[in-house]
């Protein structure tokens, strides 16, 4: 991939990469300065209290040192990835308080081959990212909030923004349509850009 | 490959993490056998991943990444080894102890048994039911939601057939006798909201039973 086509999400894939090749532990300490505060971050807006919130960044970044060698640029962005392991590493260590006896590995198990035809869309996504997100409008990205950090059901979030269910329930609809086309669009354009490039 | 499926926004809570329960683990089943569901999961976890790059960073304790980077030399823990039964799909492995033919089953009649799952809480109870072929369960309908995957077998009620991998939600609106298929028992994994409801006298005579 030439250098133009490059954005923030690259020096993530190489830095992973590195860690997975060469246990490189500048590497390592780079990537945490770039998505560390992210993580905090992500775990605080999940109702993590700060000390919390630091165990559970502690924990993921300890997961990528030794799981590094997993992650695989053809299959998610790099930020696709560490999602999955904040995510996971939250689920696990809200547990420890509760009496929940269902773990992250019980709910994402370790892939056992690879799923070829899922790989190609995962590469094709994972090569222009960050354009989702901004891709909502306001009124619908309000809503994926919710459900992602707050854990809220349509129900819960129309009594909140004292809505109706119905407005909700479309209002996701939409996003998720939207989502749809903005999925498809990338990889048109992926198509595209593959096809001259090769 | 399944006909039916969980919905967008039950898809995008337990890609959230926000479904770490028995919901989720029933969802989980459904994504290892439905690859239509998985390429939605993998849109979802794409928007997660934005959402975590779109974070506000927040700082950290003094000596935080020293006492990190002390920690990469520590002997990683110990990986939970997978166990349990591989005809079974993998997020309920490490729950059942043993294969359909030789779970504890307790009957609810002679034809429709059932066993409790362990992880059942406050919220769900998860349950599997097993219906002998060609067999029907009273008429009933749910206080709350009920959400079914076909785990063995075929069962048909008023709205449509079920195969295996199917995701079926029944709610208060729903009033059903689903029935086996002749040719083999029908084994589901059920998580409810609230117990069934039976309807037909000999029905309400068993919803005793089945609280």
């Amino acid at each position: 991939m030439s250098s133009q086509n490059s954005n923030t999400l690259r020096p993530l894939d190489d830095l992973i990469i590195r860690i997975a090749n060469n246990q490189d532990q500048q590497a390592f300490i780079e990537l945490f300065e770039q998505i560390g505060a992210k993580l905090k971050a992500y775990a605080i807006r999940c109702g993590a209290l700060d000390g919390e919130a630091e165990d559970i960044v502690q924990e993921c970044m300890l997961t990528v040192w030794r799981k590094a060698h997993q992650f695989n640029p053809k299959t998610a962005s790099a930020t696709t990835w560490l999602y999955t392991i904040v995510r996971n590493k939250r689920i696990d260590m809200a547990r420890k308080t509760k009496y929940d006896v269902v773990l992250s590995d019980d709910l994402w198990p370790e892939p056992e081959g690879e799923d070829l035809e899922t790989d190609v869309a995962r590469d094709l996504e994972g090569k222009i990212a960050r354009t989702l997100l901004h891709g909502l409008p306001e009124e619908q990205r309000q809503i994926v909030y919710k459900v992602y950090f707050e854990g809220k059901s349509h129900s819960e979030i129309a009594n909140e923004l004292d809505l109706p269910l119905g407005t909700i329930k479309s209002r996701l609809r939409l996003a998720m349509k939207k989502l749809d086309t903005l999925a498809q669009e990338q990889m048109t354009w992926l198509i595209i850009i593959l096809l001259t490039n090769f | 490959m399944a006909n039916y499926h969980p919905s967008d926004e039950l898809l995008m809570q337990f890609t959230a993490g926000q479904k770490h329960d028995a919901l989720g683990v029933l969802v989980a089943c459904h994504l290892e056998s439905c690859s239509e569901c998985r390429k939605r999961t993998q849109v979802f976890e794409q928007l997660g991943g934005e959402l975590l790059d779109a974070s506000k960073e927040v700082k950290f304790s003094n000596g935080f990444l020293d006492s990190l980077l002390n920690k990469l030399k520590d002997a990683p823990p110990k990986e939970v080894e997978s166990s349990g039964d591989i005809r079974l799909p993998r997020p309920l492995r490490r729950f059942i102890p043993g294969y359909f033919d030789t779970l504890p089953w307790s009957g609810i009649s002679r034809n429709i048994k059932e066993f409790t799952l362990p992880f059942s809480d406050e919220r769900y109870t998860a349950k599997f039911y097993k219906i002998a072929a060609g067999k029907e369960l009273p008429i009933h309908t749910h206080k709350g939601n009920e959400f079914t995957l076909v785990l063995s077998g075929q069962f048909s009620d008023e709205a449509g057939d079920y195969k295996e991998g199917d995701f079926i939600l029944a709610d208060t609106d729903t009033l059903h006798q689903p029935k086996a298929s002749k040719d083999a028992d029908c084994i589901c994994f059920a998580v409810m909201d609230a117990p069934l409801k039976f309807t037909g006298f000999f029905g309400r005579m068993l919803n005793p039973f089945l609280r």
